[in-house]
């Protein structure tokens, strides 16, 4: 063997034997996977209406404004509806919980984590949401109570209440339960980003329209140098 | 075209009060260039594209970002809120900033891929050393501008990413405390740290743009080396710069743009390595991040403090990992420069890259004692590659050079 070839066999074996390393020291439940479509309106709008009506009981989502939910494609839903939403709040307001952070603290320990950004800063993402939604389980060693528990949850033991009641609930309804849990991520997903489709349209043509620049430009550069000796 | 364009009153009228045709033809259409280069030496016109791009849309950032770390409703700040402003509201304010978050790791990528083309061929060797010199002062202002342009959203990564390496000042003897104090502004980091790091992060650029000129200048004084090493300045080994490596770079710049343009468009958090998860989270100074680390490009040398017991010797060995650059043109005594014909130190630099990767793999993830003996192997042959080399001319049987290119 010669030395260049000890160099490679010893280079891959470190490349290739680092992530495993890593992997097993973090411990990490794989997640389960979430089929979400972030430019799928009605799954959005689907999504909209368990964030509204559940998550929004404890949980705001400050960057995201009533005016926004109409003026974005991805969501446009009607003003009458938007009304409806925002009750007496300005269109420009975000969606803030009613619930005060004072009042969080004393029934759940915390304030709630505002959701605008949650699938952008959690590891995996809307896959993680989606998870924990349905990741309500009883506790093997029975040491953390009904409804804290969480499979998914780094530590496993959350404050947040199981809220799509998914511990014991009848096996008719998983489907259900899943849907919404899947809806609302789509949602979260999308607000986590708004211009994301938007940005992935624009990027074809971009990157389109360099690639070709680039076949041009190596045509030129080939031209220019044809003439040169080596 | 050119030519043209040089024969017009115009110009005439211009190059009366600036000479500006002798510039154009000195540095230009009559400097002379090997004719050898490789791709290799494209990451140099590709990183001066990139310090233009980081400040163009800085520039624009700059106009809506603000630099506050006054609380908001739901424990957010007055920075983090205008940045998310402008992602959500600000028209294209998603796409320059996109472009300036993954434009800082681009920067990275094409400078360690210039600085390791310099390393592998010996472009540091004499006649330039002053241009390798400039050199490593742009890294070590690229990293500090990356470093304070980084606190700039008040996420949690940004915070706890400071917080640390201002801690290291800390470790200094006599002046680390006061250095310290002066850095953030206070005892911790906070709105003083923010104000004066954005402060810093618009001047450092201008530096760089500055100290850029004086390394294009001290180029073009002692002329690019080659793939061969040889010394070529004129004759029939070289041609000149324009129009041939003009429309080189373009094509290169044109490969570039379609990676570049790739990522912003199509995954521009890179999967979480230019921008942190963890980023996306407030600031906060009661909850500390599950696992530290700073931004892929520091990582290596984040390794190499790591590796020492203690805090003040980890801090001593990160500078010298990076002072020692400064003096690597008087390291190494070989004769001949490329590594095309130096088998051992082909070698030793061949490691010294692996070397490097693999430090800043251990400095991004999270330690166990595993990675932290890896790491501390790793920088013992970053120290040790620097101090082998006065050694290697010694025994090293170089390949015969070629006559020309």
């Amino acid at each position: 063997m010669t030395l260049k070839q000890l160099w490679m066999v010893a280079t891959a074996a470190l490349v290739f034997s680092m992530p495993s390393m890593a992997l097993a020291n973090e411990g990490h439940v794989a997640l389960k996977h979430a089929e979400i479509d972030v430019s799928d309106q009605a799954q959005i709008q689907r999504g909209l209406t368990v964030f509204t009506d559940v998550c929004m009981g404890c949980h705001s989502a400050k960057y995201v404004t009533y005016k926004g939910l109409m003026d974005y494609p991805e969501i446009g839903i009607s003003r009458e509806m938007v009304d409806e939403l925002r009750g007496s709040k300005p269109l420009t307001s975000g969606m803030i919980s009613d619930l005060s952070p004072e009042d969080a603290t004393v029934s759940y320990g915390k304030v709630p984590p505002d959701l605008s950004l949650i699938v952008n800063g959690r590891r995996g993402g809307a896959n993680y949401v989606y998870s924990v939604l349905t990741g309500f389980e009883h506790d093997p060693s029975g040491k953390v109570p009904d409804g804290n528990f969480n499979e998914y949850f780094p530590g496993n033991r959350i404050a947040m209440p199981d809220p799509l009641s998914w511990l014991d609930h009848d096996a008719s309804d998983t489907a259900e339960l899943e849907k919404q849990a899947t809806d609302v991520a789509a949602f979260l997903a999308f607000i986590s980003d708004p211009h994301q489709n938007e940005r992935r349209a624009i990027g074809f043509w971009v990157v389109g329209f360099l690639m070709l620049l680039t076949v041009v430009l190596y045509l030129l550069k080939k031209e220019v140098w044809k003439d040169v000796k080596h | 075209m050119l030519e043209k364009m040089m024969k017009t009153k115009l110009f005439g009228w211009i190059d009366e009060r600036t000479g500006a045709e002798a510039i154009i033809k000195s540095q230009l259409t009559e400097y002379q260039v090997p004719k050898n280069l490789n791709y290799m030496w494209n990451f140099g016109s590709l990183a001066l594209l990139v310090l233009v791009l980081q400040i163009v849309t800085g520039i624009f950032l700059a106009m809506y970002y603000k630099p506050s770390a006054a609380m908001t409703y739901g424990s957010y700040t007055v920075a983090f809120d205008s940045v998310e402003r402008i992602m959500r509201d600000v028209n294209f304010g998603w796409l320059i900033r996109y472009m300036h978050a993954v434009g800082a790791s681009a920067f990275f990528v094409v400078v360690y891929m210039h600085i390791g083309r310099g390393l592998y061929y010996g472009s540091f060797k004499g006649p330039r050393e002053l241009l390798w010199i400039i050199g490593v002062i742009i890294l070590l202002i690229m990293q500090g501008a990356a470093f304070f342009g980084y606190l700039l959203p008040w996420g949690q990564m940004s915070f706890w990413g400071a917080t640390v390496i201002t801690n290291l000042f800390g470790a200094l003897p006599v002046l680390g405390e006061p250095v310290q104090q002066l850095l953030m502004g206070g005892f911790s980091v906070g709105d003083p740290t923010l104000n004066r790091f954005f402060s810093l992060h618009y001047l450092f650029p201008l530096l760089l743009a500055a100290i850029v000129g004086g390394h294009i200048h001290a180029l073009h004084v002692v002329h690019s080396n080659n793939p061969t090493g040889l010394d070529v300045h004129a004759g029939k080994s070289t041609i000149p710069f324009h129009p041939y490596y003009t429309v080189k770079d373009a094509f290169g710049v044109g490969v570039f743009l379609t990676i570049y343009t790739y990522i912003v468009f199509f995954n521009p958090q890179m999967s979480g390595y230019f921008i942190e998860v963890d980023n996306y989270v407030p600031a906060n100074n009661l909850q500390t991040p599950a696992h530290i680390a700073p931004v892929w490009y520091l990582t290596p040398w984040y390794t190499i403090l790591r590796s020492f017991e203690s805090k003040l010797l980890g801090v001593l060995m990160m500078g010298a990992s990076l002072a020692i650059l400064f003096v690597l043109p008087f390291l190494d005594r070989s004769k001949v420069r490329s590594s095309r014909y130096r088998p051992v130190y082909r070698q030793m630099v061949f490691l010294f890259f692996v070397t490097v990767i693999v430090l800043g793999y251990c400095g991004h993830s999270a330690p166990t004692p595993t990675l932290k003996l890896i790491g501390q192997l790793a920088t013992t042959y970053y120290f040790a590659f620097f101090l082998l080399l006065p050694l290697v001319n010694k025994f090293e049987k170089t390949k015969p050079l070629p006559e020309e290119i």
